[in-house]
């Protein structure tokens, strides 16, 4: 393999890698605040790349498009946590897991009977040929990808140190009792965490859009970003960036030595290796083995 | 002669006559109804009874089914042969994913069972030569043990299994070992106190669901004469968790309501076929949120008041 190769797969496995960590951070957000994994959050990707499909439809411009795709990304997850995740929070860990999973299903199956199985693609005004950066090819796409998420990342920061909302949602993952009799409300910071987090699931829906077009099977990348999510240990905002850029590195590379075949398994056998091991992640605290 | 032997024979007789008025459709329909049930209630014993987690027991079920059809396609073995080949294939993949699993619970269970699930349908997508790959795999017509199996014998050959494996179900969770799984769910440390190794007893939970599993899915094999990785997805393994979440956790007969009602409702909504998903999931979360108990349980729970007396699950 030459430098210039390795350099280019590089750069691809690190955009691929930044989109499993935009879906793993928003994993980790409620997940953090609720210790509810959600299984839908797939679907929450798939529905926001549709959702900014209909706005386009109206024909509005692609600079309004994004911010009312996230709005209502967010207002739909103030919804899905206030009609289902409120009435079973302290249900046993089973009925969390399947009733997010059941959510998924019904999201999923809603959108292939009104759209099929078409795939769509959404005009983005930045996507274009590749162009030529030194000996590389860059898609645009893909630098955009990596930018967002940058972006993303520090923002993350910022609003978890800095503002009143996001230390609420550090103190409530810490120990929910204790926020709540320091008069944090905490039923607002679970919805709060929602909205977040399907603002940034539908962020990721905007982002693949214009790069392997908007279908039903969009969601399907949530099962890499739960390897990241576990490559991180759940609950690390740092862990989940961390778990997404490796794994999307680390498949690309396999990818290209090995073949397709092994670039699909790698994920999967790193996800059972760790969880069996180290289920606390490479990142995570030692206590997380529930 | 107890009520319900008389309500088990009152539905046992329609399934025995069926061949002889029923359409082939319908005896196809309740052959997958059969089917159903036995994968059912080998998850029923591992997830309502042990309490573990599974989302993988749709790819076990597919490991039951490709091995079935692999040794008959492309072995020439009889059915005889395969279809207990299959179960004891299935078992020792199951045992061998449960023994590090054993010491998981609960959301990493949830992770490993669904990694599971993805590496099968990726083994069978990326080896085509073999599996068929997307395209499925199609089989030739079966014989058992130089019978050929046509239509009728097959269905009281899958009827008689399903009698047996219910049968089976009822007695492993009415044994020690079924006790052991209930232990094992409510406390840990109560198993532990009363000498229940809950390690060795998952293990135990793990290899039983997917010998029923393996079973189910060399019936399908025979059943349905194609199979492709599609049939054994994440929707499969939800429609059965779908089953005995709505029939009843931890009850077998809970596992054959469950089975029964959730495959014939999309039949009565025929027309409507691309809502099935829609109508699964909508049932499956409502299950969870207003009735955790399922139909049995509910039912045992309002006969319970009715006889004014301590209500007990079957």
């Amino acid at each position: 393999m030459t430098g210039r190769i390795a350099l280019q797969l590089a750069l691809s496995g690190l955009s691929v890698g930044s989109i499993y960590a935009i879906v793993a951070l928003s994993l980790a957000i409620p997940f953090k605040a609720s210790r509810v994994l959600n299984f839908a959050q797939g679907e929450l990707v798939t529905l926001g790349a549709y959702i900014a499909l209909v706005l386009t439809s109206y024909g509005l411009p692609y600079a309004v498009i994004v911010p009312a795709t996230l709005l209502i990304a967010a207002a739909f997850g103030l919804l899905i946590e206030r009609l289902v995740i409120r009435p079973i929070v302290d249900a046993p860990e089973f009925t969390l897991v399947i009733a997010t999973f059941a959510l998924g299903l019904i999201i999923r199956a809603l959108i292939r009977i009104h759209w099929q199985d078409n795939v769509y693609f959404l005009p983005a005004p930045y996507a274009g040929a590749a162009f030529a950066i030194g000996p590389l090819r860059v898609n645009p796409s893909y630098l955009v990808i990596i930018g967002t998420t940058a972006v993303l990342v520090a923002l993350l920061v910022l609003f978890f140190a800095r503002t009143k909302l996001g230390k609420a949602m550090r103190a409530v993952s810490f120990n929910p009792i204790a926020a709540r009799l320091m008069g944090i409300r905490v039923s607002t910071v679970f919805g709060s965490a929602w909205a977040l987090s399907a603002a940034i699931g539908a962020l990721a829906g905007l982002l693949l859009a214009p790069v392997i077009g908007i279908n039903p099977e969009l969601g399907h990348l949530i099962s890499k970003a739960l390897v990241a999510a576990v490559i991180g240990g759940f609950g690390s905002l740092g862990g989940a960036l961390f778990g997404g850029l490796l794994l999307g590195v680390l498949e690309t590379y396999a990818g290209a030595m090995f073949g397709a075949a092994f670039k699909e398994i790698i994920p999967f056998a790193i996800l059972i290796a760790i969880l069996l091991v180290r289920p606390q992640g490479l990142w995570g605290a030692t206590h997380a083995r529930v | 002669m107890r009520l319900s032997h008389v309500l088990i024979a009152i539905a046992a007789a329609p399934a025995v006559a069926l061949p002889l008025f029923g359409s082939s459709y319908q005896i196809y329909l309740a052959e997958l109804i059969l089917i159903n049930v036995v994968a059912a209630i080998g998850l029923n014993l591992l997830t309502g009874n042990c309490g573990q987690i599974s989302l993988c027991h749709a790819s076990l079920m597919a490991i039951g089914a490709y091995t079935t059809a692999l040794l008959t396609t492309r072995f020439a073995v009889t059915y005889a042969l395969a279809l207990p080949a299959g179960i004891v294939v299935t078992t020792l993949l199951g045992a061998s994913l449960g023994y590090p699993a054993r010491r998981l619970s609960g959301l990493y269970l949830a992770l490993v069972t669904l990694g599971f699930l993805e590496v099968v349908s990726i083994v069978i997508e990326e080896f085509p030569d073999l599996t068929g790959g997307v395209r499925g795999l199609k089989l030739a017509k079966l014989e058992f043990a130089g019978w050929p199996l046509n239509a009728g014998a097959l269905y009281y050959f899958v009827l008689g299994v399903t009698v047996l494996a219910i049968r089976a179900g009822w007695g492993l969770q009415h044994s020690r070992y079924g006790r052991a799984f209930d232990t094992v769910r409510q406390s840990v440390i109560v198993a532990q106190a009363l000498a229940i190794p809950p390690a060795r007893t998952k293990l135990l939970a793990f290899s039983i669901a997917a010998a029923f599993a393996g079973l189910a899915g060399g019936l399908f094999t025979a059943v349905v004469g194609f199979i492709d990785p599609t049939e054994f997805d994440i929707s499969a393994s939800l429609r059965q968790i779908t089953f005995i979440a709505v029939g009843g956790l931890g009850s077998v007969w809970g596992s054959v309501v469950g089975a029964v009602v959730l495959t014939l409702l999309p039949e009565t909504l025929r027309g409507a076929k691309e809502y099935s998903d829609v109508v699964y999931g909508v049932i499956l979360l409502g299950a969870l949120v207003l009735a955790p108990k399922g139909i049995v349980g509910s039912l045992a729970l309002l006969l319970g008041r009715f006889h004014g007396g301590k209500a007990r699950l079957p």
